[in-house]
Protein backbone atom coordinates (compact mmCIF):
# COMPACT_ATOMS: atom_id res chain seq x y z
CA UNK A 1 0.00 0.00 0.00
CA UNK A 2 1.84 3.31 -0.82
CA UNK A 3 1.38 6.30 0.84
CA UNK A 4 2.23 10.26 -0.24
CA UNK A 5 6.42 10.99 0.80
CA UNK A 6 5.28 14.65 1.26
CA UNK A 7 3.67 14.98 4.82
CA UNK A 8 1.13 17.88 3.37
CA UNK A 9 -0.48 15.60 1.09
CA UNK A 10 -0.63 12.85 3.47
CA UNK A 11 -2.48 15.26 5.65
CA UNK A 12 -4.60 16.38 2.38
CA UNK A 13 -5.34 12.78 1.77
CA UNK A 14 -6.46 11.21 5.57
CA UNK A 15 -9.11 14.28 5.62
CA UNK A 16 -10.83 13.92 2.57
CA UNK A 17 -12.22 11.66 0.67
CA UNK A 18 -9.24 11.51 -2.04
CA UNK A 19 -7.90 9.00 0.37
CA UNK A 20 -10.63 6.41 -1.18
CA UNK A 21 -9.71 7.12 -4.71
CA UNK A 22 -5.98 6.79 -3.73
CA UNK A 23 -6.87 2.74 -2.46
CA UNK A 24 -8.29 2.18 -6.00
CA UNK A 25 -4.53 2.61 -7.14
CA UNK A 26 -4.51 -0.66 -9.73
CA UNK A 27 -8.13 -0.77 -10.39
CA UNK A 28 -10.06 -0.16 -13.99
CA UNK A 29 -12.53 2.60 -13.62
CA UNK A 30 -13.76 5.40 -15.23
CA UNK A 31 -13.36 8.89 -14.60
CA UNK A 32 -15.52 11.78 -16.22
CA UNK A 33 -13.95 15.08 -17.07
CA UNK A 34 -15.30 18.41 -16.67
CA UNK A 35 -15.96 19.00 -20.26
CA UNK A 36 -17.52 15.82 -20.51
CA UNK A 37 -14.99 13.27 -21.58
CA UNK A 38 -14.13 10.08 -20.26
CA UNK A 39 -11.83 8.46 -19.59
CA UNK A 40 -11.74 4.48 -18.37
CA UNK A 41 -8.38 3.16 -17.99
CA UNK A 42 -6.34 0.95 -14.61
CA UNK A 43 -5.71 3.88 -12.20
CA UNK A 44 -1.87 4.16 -11.69
CA UNK A 45 -1.92 7.31 -8.98
CA UNK A 46 -4.00 9.65 -7.75
CA UNK A 47 -2.44 12.64 -5.42
CA UNK A 48 -3.69 14.66 -2.52
CA UNK A 49 -4.61 17.32 -5.19
CA UNK A 50 -7.17 14.70 -7.30
CA UNK A 51 -4.64 14.88 -10.22
CA UNK A 52 -5.22 11.24 -11.47
CA UNK A 53 -2.75 9.52 -13.59
CA UNK A 54 -4.48 6.41 -15.38
CA UNK A 55 -2.76 3.59 -17.97
CA UNK A 56 -3.90 1.65 -21.15
CA UNK A 57 -6.86 4.47 -21.45
CA UNK A 58 -9.95 4.40 -23.40
CA UNK A 59 -10.48 8.05 -24.07
CA UNK A 60 -13.82 9.16 -25.62
CA UNK A 61 -13.58 13.16 -26.03
CA UNK A 62 -16.92 15.44 -25.66
CA UNK A 63 -17.32 15.40 -29.76
CA UNK A 64 -18.06 11.34 -28.83
CA UNK A 65 -14.59 10.58 -30.41
CA UNK A 66 -12.80 7.53 -29.21
CA UNK A 67 -9.13 6.93 -28.61
CA UNK A 68 -7.02 5.10 -26.93
CA UNK A 69 -4.15 6.39 -24.73
CA UNK A 70 -0.87 4.64 -22.93
CA UNK A 71 -1.30 7.01 -20.30
CA UNK A 72 -3.20 9.46 -19.45
CA UNK A 73 -2.79 12.28 -16.13
CA UNK A 74 -6.17 14.62 -15.60
CA UNK A 75 -5.30 17.65 -13.72
CA UNK A 76 -7.94 17.39 -9.97
CA UNK A 77 -9.81 20.60 -11.32
CA UNK A 78 -10.77 19.01 -14.38
CA UNK A 79 -11.93 15.48 -12.68
CA UNK A 80 -15.52 15.80 -12.05
CA UNK A 81 -16.22 12.41 -11.05
CA UNK A 82 -14.43 9.15 -10.32
CA UNK A 83 -16.60 5.60 -10.91
CA UNK A 84 -15.87 3.55 -7.80
CA UNK A 85 -15.54 -0.29 -9.27
CA UNK A 86 -18.85 -2.37 -8.19
CA UNK A 87 -15.88 -5.05 -6.63
CA UNK A 88 -14.02 -2.21 -4.28
CA UNK A 89 -15.07 -2.19 -1.10
CA UNK A 90 -15.25 1.50 0.29
CA UNK A 91 -14.68 1.11 4.11
CA UNK A 92 -12.16 -1.40 3.89
CA UNK A 93 -10.33 0.56 0.96
CA UNK A 94 -10.22 3.82 3.25
CA UNK A 95 -9.06 1.66 6.34
CA UNK A 96 -6.34 0.57 4.76
CA UNK A 97 -4.85 3.60 3.68
CA UNK A 98 -5.55 5.04 6.85
CA UNK A 99 -3.67 2.45 8.25
CA UNK A 100 -0.77 2.62 5.36
CA UNK A 101 -0.54 7.01 6.58
CA UNK A 102 -0.23 5.63 10.10
CA UNK A 103 2.21 3.19 9.90
CA UNK A 104 4.58 5.79 7.87
CA UNK A 105 3.69 8.59 10.24
CA UNK A 106 4.94 5.95 13.61
CA UNK A 107 7.90 4.52 11.40
CA UNK A 108 10.52 3.38 14.17
CA UNK A 109 8.18 3.60 17.30
CA UNK A 110 6.36 5.91 19.56
CA UNK A 111 9.31 8.86 19.94
CA UNK A 112 10.58 8.93 16.62
CA UNK A 113 7.48 9.90 14.62
CA UNK A 114 7.32 12.28 12.39
CA UNK A 115 5.93 15.60 12.12
CA UNK A 116 2.39 16.08 10.76
CA UNK A 117 0.33 18.47 10.38
CA UNK A 118 -2.68 18.95 12.70
CA UNK A 119 -5.59 17.62 11.77
CA UNK A 120 -9.32 19.56 10.63
CA UNK A 121 -11.38 18.95 13.19
CA UNK A 122 -12.89 15.45 14.35
CA UNK A 123 -16.78 14.67 13.37
CA UNK B 1 1.49 30.46 -44.82
CA UNK B 2 2.25 33.03 -42.37
CA UNK B 3 3.91 32.97 -38.53
CA UNK B 4 1.41 32.40 -36.03
CA UNK B 5 1.04 35.41 -33.67
CA UNK B 6 1.26 33.77 -30.60
CA UNK B 7 4.86 32.66 -31.01
CA UNK B 8 7.78 34.84 -29.85
CA UNK B 9 11.10 35.10 -29.46
CA UNK B 10 12.69 34.14 -26.11
CA UNK B 11 15.34 32.19 -24.53
CA UNK B 12 15.13 28.70 -23.36
CA UNK B 13 14.54 28.06 -19.95
CA UNK B 14 17.48 27.39 -18.13
CA UNK B 15 16.36 26.58 -14.54
CA UNK B 16 14.29 23.85 -13.35
CA UNK B 17 13.81 21.94 -16.85
CA UNK B 18 13.13 18.06 -15.85
CA UNK B 19 13.37 17.30 -19.53
CA UNK B 20 14.77 18.83 -22.74
CA UNK B 21 13.39 16.96 -25.70
CA UNK B 22 14.93 18.50 -28.99
CA UNK B 23 13.97 17.98 -32.54
CA UNK B 24 10.38 17.43 -31.39
CA UNK B 25 7.43 19.13 -33.96
CA UNK B 26 4.77 20.86 -32.14
CA UNK B 27 0.84 20.45 -33.51
CA UNK B 28 -1.48 23.04 -33.20
CA UNK B 29 -5.24 21.41 -33.82
CA UNK B 30 -3.78 19.73 -36.58
CA UNK B 31 -1.36 22.19 -37.58
CA UNK B 32 2.48 21.88 -37.67
CA UNK B 33 4.50 24.65 -36.13
CA UNK B 34 7.66 23.08 -37.34
CA UNK B 35 10.30 21.34 -35.57
CA UNK B 36 11.91 22.61 -32.82
CA UNK B 37 12.83 22.08 -28.95
CA UNK B 38 10.54 20.78 -26.01
CA UNK B 39 11.55 21.96 -22.37
CA UNK B 40 9.60 20.32 -19.74
CA UNK B 41 9.98 23.11 -16.61
CA UNK B 42 8.70 23.37 -13.30
CA UNK B 43 7.56 26.91 -14.31
CA UNK B 44 6.30 26.55 -17.50
CA UNK B 45 6.04 24.04 -20.44
CA UNK B 46 7.91 25.95 -23.41
CA UNK B 47 8.82 24.60 -27.11
CA UNK B 48 11.06 26.45 -28.94
CA UNK B 49 10.95 26.22 -32.83
CA UNK B 50 15.03 26.00 -34.91
CA UNK B 51 14.51 29.10 -35.19
CA UNK B 52 14.18 30.44 -31.90
CA UNK B 53 10.25 31.48 -31.94
CA UNK B 54 8.23 29.22 -29.82
CA UNK B 55 5.67 29.32 -27.03
CA UNK B 56 5.19 28.63 -23.68
CA UNK B 57 1.90 27.03 -21.15
CA UNK B 58 1.84 27.63 -17.91
CA UNK B 59 0.40 24.38 -16.03
CA UNK B 60 -2.62 25.66 -14.38
CA UNK B 61 -4.34 26.18 -18.21
CA UNK B 62 -3.06 22.30 -18.65
CA UNK B 63 -6.22 20.32 -18.55
CA UNK B 64 -4.55 16.97 -19.09
CA UNK B 65 -1.58 15.50 -21.42
CA UNK B 66 -1.26 11.82 -22.59
CA UNK B 67 1.25 9.98 -24.59
CA UNK B 68 -0.91 8.28 -27.30
CA UNK B 69 0.62 5.37 -29.60
CA UNK B 70 -2.91 5.02 -31.11
CA UNK B 71 -1.71 5.82 -34.79
CA UNK B 72 -5.79 5.03 -36.02
CA UNK B 73 -6.23 8.54 -34.21
CA UNK B 74 -3.15 10.25 -35.26
CA UNK B 75 -0.23 8.99 -37.51
CA UNK B 76 2.68 9.60 -35.01
CA UNK B 77 2.89 8.64 -31.53
CA UNK B 78 2.98 11.53 -29.04
CA UNK B 79 2.79 13.36 -26.22
CA UNK B 80 -1.08 15.03 -26.47
CA UNK B 81 -1.88 18.56 -24.19
CA UNK B 82 -5.08 19.76 -23.50
CA UNK B 83 -5.09 23.60 -22.91
CA UNK B 84 -8.20 25.29 -21.25
CA UNK B 85 -6.95 28.60 -23.36
CA UNK B 86 -7.59 29.66 -27.09
CA UNK B 87 -4.43 30.36 -29.16
CA UNK B 88 -5.07 31.96 -32.87
CA UNK B 89 -4.72 29.68 -35.61
CA UNK B 90 -3.59 30.64 -38.90
CA UNK B 91 -6.23 32.49 -41.26
CA UNK B 92 -8.97 32.28 -38.14
CA UNK B 93 -10.30 35.48 -37.16
CA UNK B 94 -8.77 37.17 -34.10
CA UNK B 95 -11.54 38.76 -32.59
CA UNK B 96 -14.23 36.56 -31.75
CA UNK B 97 -17.13 38.70 -31.77
CA UNK B 98 -17.93 38.74 -35.36
CA UNK B 99 -21.31 38.80 -35.73
CA UNK B 100 -22.96 35.85 -37.54
CA UNK B 101 -19.37 33.79 -37.77
CA UNK B 102 -19.55 32.11 -34.54
CA UNK B 103 -17.76 28.89 -34.91
CA UNK B 104 -19.86 25.46 -33.69
CA UNK B 105 -18.44 24.95 -30.88
CA UNK B 106 -17.65 28.55 -29.29
CA UNK B 107 -20.64 28.94 -27.35
CA UNK B 108 -20.11 30.88 -24.05
CA UNK B 109 -20.89 27.74 -22.16
CA UNK B 110 -17.98 25.82 -23.09
CA UNK B 111 -14.84 26.61 -22.20
CA UNK B 112 -12.10 26.96 -24.97
CA UNK B 113 -9.83 24.19 -25.43
CA UNK B 114 -6.23 24.28 -27.69
CA UNK B 115 -4.88 20.70 -28.78
CA UNK B 116 -1.43 20.32 -28.88
CA UNK B 117 0.91 17.43 -30.16
CA UNK B 118 4.32 17.13 -29.30
CA UNK B 119 5.53 14.68 -32.07
CA UNK B 120 9.06 13.30 -30.79
CA UNK B 121 11.39 12.20 -33.54
CA UNK B 122 12.66 9.86 -30.77
CA UNK B 123 9.73 7.62 -29.44
CA UNK B 124 11.26 6.32 -26.65
CA UNK B 125 11.60 9.70 -24.96
CA UNK B 126 7.70 9.72 -24.67
CA UNK B 127 7.71 7.89 -21.21
CA UNK B 128 9.57 10.84 -19.59
CA UNK B 129 8.10 13.30 -21.47
CA UNK B 130 5.00 12.48 -19.59
CA UNK B 131 6.54 11.81 -16.22
CA UNK B 132 8.53 14.87 -16.46
CA UNK B 133 5.12 16.73 -17.13
CA UNK B 134 2.87 14.49 -14.25
CA UNK B 135 6.13 16.10 -12.07
CA UNK B 136 5.46 19.55 -13.03
CA UNK B 137 1.93 19.82 -13.44
CA UNK B 138 1.91 18.56 -9.28
CA UNK B 139 3.67 21.03 -8.41
CA UNK B 140 0.86 24.01 -9.55
CA UNK B 141 -2.06 22.29 -7.85
CA UNK B 142 -5.69 24.54 -8.68
CA UNK B 143 -5.64 27.22 -6.38
CA UNK B 144 -8.99 28.16 -7.48
CA UNK B 145 -9.90 24.97 -5.52
CA UNK B 146 -12.18 26.50 -2.86
CA UNK B 147 -14.20 23.03 -2.33
CA UNK B 148 -11.73 21.21 -0.77
CA UNK B 149 -10.72 22.21 3.08
CA UNK B 150 -6.74 22.05 1.97
CA UNK B 151 -5.22 24.67 3.91
CA UNK B 152 -3.20 23.99 7.07
CA UNK B 153 -2.41 26.78 8.61
CA UNK B 154 -1.44 25.57 11.60
CA UNK B 155 2.24 24.64 11.65
CA UNK B 156 3.89 21.88 11.46
CA UNK B 157 3.75 19.83 14.91
CA UNK B 158 5.94 17.27 15.91
CA UNK B 159 3.97 14.29 16.91
CA UNK B 160 6.03 13.43 19.53
CA UNK B 161 5.92 16.71 21.41
CA UNK B 162 2.19 16.26 21.03
CA UNK B 163 1.93 13.05 22.68
CA UNK B 164 3.93 14.15 25.55
CA UNK B 165 1.08 16.54 26.76
CA UNK B 166 -0.46 13.35 27.39
CA UNK B 167 2.27 12.52 29.95
CA UNK B 168 4.38 9.50 28.37
CA UNK B 169 8.11 9.07 28.70
CA UNK B 170 9.80 12.31 28.37
CA UNK B 171 12.23 11.54 25.02
CA UNK B 172 14.30 14.84 25.70
CA UNK B 173 15.55 16.14 28.73
CA UNK B 174 16.12 19.68 30.60
CA UNK B 175 20.16 20.70 31.03
CA UNK B 176 19.43 19.76 34.74
CA UNK B 177 17.27 16.59 34.39
CA UNK B 178 20.18 15.37 31.60
CA UNK B 179 22.59 15.81 33.93
CA UNK B 180 21.31 13.52 36.75
CA UNK B 181 20.51 10.74 34.11
CA UNK B 182 23.71 10.39 33.21
CA UNK B 183 25.58 7.43 33.90
CA UNK B 184 28.85 7.37 35.87
CA UNK B 185 30.94 6.78 32.67
CA UNK B 186 28.73 9.66 31.02
CA UNK B 187 29.53 12.15 33.61
CA UNK B 188 32.78 11.07 32.90
CA UNK B 189 33.27 11.60 29.24
CA UNK B 190 31.45 14.74 30.35
CA UNK B 191 33.80 16.03 32.75
CA UNK B 192 36.89 15.07 29.79
CA UNK B 193 35.32 16.89 27.48
CA UNK B 194 34.61 20.08 29.09
CA UNK B 195 38.26 19.76 30.42
CA UNK B 196 39.17 19.89 26.74
CA UNK B 197 37.16 22.63 26.10
CA UNK B 198 38.51 24.69 29.02
CA UNK B 199 42.21 24.09 27.60
CA UNK B 200 41.91 25.57 24.44
CA UNK B 201 39.88 28.15 25.73
CA UNK B 202 42.36 29.44 28.32
CA UNK B 203 45.20 29.33 26.44
CA UNK B 204 43.88 31.81 24.00
CA UNK B 205 41.34 34.24 24.49
CA UNK B 206 37.34 33.60 25.34
CA UNK B 207 35.26 32.27 22.66
CA UNK B 208 32.15 34.60 22.83
CA UNK B 209 29.27 32.00 24.50
CA UNK B 210 31.81 29.26 25.44
CA UNK B 211 32.51 29.47 29.24
CA UNK B 212 33.19 26.39 31.41
CA UNK B 213 33.61 26.14 35.10
CA UNK B 214 37.20 26.13 34.80
CA UNK B 215 37.92 29.13 32.36
CA UNK B 216 35.92 31.27 35.12
CA UNK B 217 38.18 29.78 37.80
CA UNK B 218 41.01 30.86 35.97
CA UNK B 219 39.86 34.84 35.92
CA UNK B 220 39.23 34.69 39.15
CA UNK B 221 42.39 37.20 39.85
CA UNK B 222 39.72 39.63 39.28
CA UNK B 223 39.37 40.27 35.28
CA UNK B 224 35.84 40.22 33.96
CA UNK B 225 35.23 38.52 30.90
CA UNK B 226 32.24 39.09 28.73
CA UNK B 227 30.75 36.70 26.57
CA UNK B 228 30.40 39.96 24.35
CA UNK B 229 33.45 41.87 24.92
CA UNK B 230 32.99 45.65 24.72
CA UNK B 231 36.01 47.21 25.82
CA UNK B 232 36.27 50.08 24.04
CA UNK B 233 39.54 50.18 22.05
CA UNK B 234 40.09 46.75 22.60
CA UNK B 235 39.25 45.23 19.04
CA UNK B 236 40.01 48.03 17.26
CA UNK B 237 41.51 46.53 14.45
CA UNK B 238 38.85 43.69 14.55
CA UNK B 239 36.97 43.89 11.31
CA UNK B 240 34.42 41.40 11.86
CA UNK B 241 31.40 42.37 14.60
CA UNK B 242 29.91 40.20 16.81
Amino acid sequence: MEVSHSVKERTIAENSLVILLQGLRGHVTTVDLRDESTATGRITNVDAFMNVRLAEVTFTDRQGTVSCLDELFVTGRNVRYVHIPDEVDIRATIEQQLQAIHRVRYFGGRDKGRKEFPRAKHK
Amino acid sequence: GGAMSFLKRFPPPAEGVRHRQPDTEAVLAGRSLGAGTLYIAESRLSWLENSGVGFSLDYPTISLHAVSRDLSAYPCEHLYVMVNAKFEEEGTKEAPMAEGEEEEDSDDDVEPIAEFRFVPSDKSALEAMFSAMCECQALHPDPDDEDSDNDYEGEEYDVEARELEQGDIPSFYTYEEGLSHLTAEGQATLERLEGMLAQSVSSQYNMAGVRTEDSIREFEDGMEVDIAPVVAGQFEDAEVDH
